[in-house]
């Protein structure tokens, strides 16, 4: 296609897309309901699969050992669970390096600083943080550190079971994936069905002109291209309207997430740039306008 | 240019056209003559593909324009000028922008439009009527407008179906004469028409149908019947 037909089909495109104000106008409302469930979609998506990254990650099974156990004796126990295929990782905290992060932690709160100097000894126990290498595999480890063998050198086992918390919202994430996933196709579903209803009208009102430019020797692409370029406007139109609609919603979000979750949601994943979401909207769009125009292009303009 | 063999087309199971053979040759005037019904528009719509023939073949400088392709109809078309019978004007586009309309289709440039169409419009004598909606005009503009229209791609060959339709003797001998300066120009023109003092003035080669057959082809014809 020369840039002069180019030219003229884009022309043309843009004068169906305003003889018809209210049809455009509606045709632009469903493609913008169905992109605004899809980005909805995916925010919720996104948002939950952080939060339970995040949550499993603060799992752990902290062990504190009794004060006379000697770093020997540790780092033996260490390299024993170690050992189990359950564990993938354990970070030794000596008392020392315990204390010393406390104070580090508390340093120019006179009164701990002072508490500390008049004890005759480290108060803090030594630690062992041990993490799985899923979720599940923690009851395991939480047995094994339960047996007798270990009830001399450790004073406690703290394990927070965080598991129900993770369950429930791992299942929040599989319902919001299929009931996004299922909104969005029925809506996508029906942008096709308007669109294409747009379009064959449009074709319908210009039945003569284009009876005429067949026979005056317009070649099928030249007669098509304006109708592909009405459905590609309705796309672009509604991606701008949806992503306007977005940016608000990010801005007020973000921060508040960012701040529950104490993560940086935009940089753990791109699902949060405004320009991944808005090529993504304009992506769809684009997609489904095409998809409606050339189903109406064939049904109902004979070439 | 264009020769017709044993050509046949059928609308459903009535025949329109049966066993046609004519040839035309280029630069030619030939007039198509004979009652309503007897396939003139179905005979000349073959030629600009715009209905398609059940047997025989129709040859237009040696090509068989059953062999040509989707793609290559455009170009026949635009090697062809035709006044349609039913005119075919758009009826929310000035004179200019029917014409201009046409030539956009063809691929020519905006300036080379704005250009040519005046030119074009003041040839066939509605220089005033440039910016006229067809509403605006009487049937013999409209007529004009159409066979301007037919003239802007500069078709080697120019097909006018009752270009006189429903117009007085005065108005029609005016369209005849602009055809008549097409023709001399170099184009081929087959006008189909009813209209017998026409026919009988023009003094060139007459074909005549009755009932989708050729009954008459005379080099200086009358009309009969
Ligand atoms: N699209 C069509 N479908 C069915 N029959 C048709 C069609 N077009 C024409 N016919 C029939 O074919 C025959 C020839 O029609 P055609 O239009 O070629 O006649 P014509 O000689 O041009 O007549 P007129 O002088 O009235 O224009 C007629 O009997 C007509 O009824
Ligand atoms: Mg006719």
């Amino acid at each position: 296609m020369g840039s002069l037909a180019l030219y003229r089909a884009i022309k043309s495109g843009w004068i169906n897309f305003w003889r018809n104000f209210w049809l455009s106008a509606a045709a632009t409302l469903v493609m913008v309901i169905t992109l605004s469930i899809l980005t909805l979609t995916l925010i919720t998506f996104n948002v939950t699969n952080v939060a339970v990254k995040n949550i499993q990650e603060r799992v752990d099974i902290s062990v504190y050992f009794k004060g006379k156990v000697a770093e020997p004796q540790i780092l033996n126990i260490k390299s024993h669970l170690e050992a189990m295929p359950e564990v993938a990782s354990i970070n030794y905290i000596s008392a020392d390096k315990a204390l010393s992060d406390f104070r580090a932690k508390h340093a120019g709160n006179a009164l701990i600083e002072e508490s500390l100097a008049q004890l005759p000894d480290n108060p803090l126990p030594a630690t062992l943080q041990i993490k799985a290498k899923s979720l599940d595999q923690y009851p395991a480890i939480a047995t094994e550190l339960a047996k007798p063998d270990y009830q001399t050198y450790v004073q406690k086992v703290n394990f927070e079971d965080n598991r129900t918390v993770i369950e429930r919202l791992s299942r929040v994430l599989n319902t919001v994936k299929k009931l996004g996933v299922g909104m969005a196709i029925i809506f996508s579903f029906i942008a096709v069905l308007v669109i294409f209803n747009t379009i064959r009208l449009t074709i319908y009102n210009r039945r003569e002109e284009v009876e005429i430019m067949k026979l005056v020797g317009a070649t099928n692409w030249y007669i098509r291209w304006p109708f592909i370029v009405e459905s590609i406007l309705y796309g672009i139109a509604a991606s701008i309207i949806t992503i306007l609609m977005t940016i608000p919603i990010l801005n007020y979000l973000l921060p508040r997430l960012n701040l529950y979750l104490g993560t940086m949601l935009n940089d753990q994943t791109s699902a949060f740039s405004l320009s991944h979401i808005f090529l993504l909207q304009l992506g769809i769009a684009l997609l489904l306008g095409i998809i409606s125009s050339t189903i109406a292009i064939r049904r109902y303009l004979r070439v | 240019m264009i020769r017709f063999e044993n050509v046949t087309k059928l609308y459903k199971d009535k025949k329109a056209l049966e066993d046609i053979n004519l040839e035309i040759n280029h630069g030619e005037f030939v007039s198509l003559v004979g009652q309503s019904g007897a396939g003139k528009s179905t005979l000349l719509k073959l030629i600009f593909a715009e209905e398609k023939l059940d047997s025989g073949r129709i040859l237009i400088d040696e090509v068989d324009i059953a062999s040509l392709s989707e793609t290559e109809i455009p170009y026949l078309r635009r090697k062809i000028g035709v006044v349609f019978q039913d005119i075919k004007l758009l009826p929310k586009k000035t004179a200019f922008e029917n014409v201009g309309f046409a030539m956009e289709v063809a691929g020519y440039a905006r300036e080379k439009i704005e250009r040519d169409v005046p030119r074009i419009l003041e040839i066939v004598g509605l220089k005033d009527k440039i910016m006229n909606f067809p509403a605006e005009m009487s049937g013999g503009e409209k007529q004009r407008v159409a066979i301007a229209r037919a003239l802007a791609h500069k078709p080697v060959l120019l097909i006018a179906d009752e270009p006189t339709g429903n117009l007085d003797e005065i108005n029609s001998y005016e369209i005849l004469d602009l055809l008549h300066k097409i023709n001399n120009l170099g184009t081929t023109v087959i006008l189909a028409t009813h209209a017998r003092d026409l026919v009988n003035k023009i003094q060139k080669r007459v074909v005549t149908m009755e009932t989708g057959r050729v009954a008459y082809d005379q080099a200086k014809g009358h009309y009969k019947l």
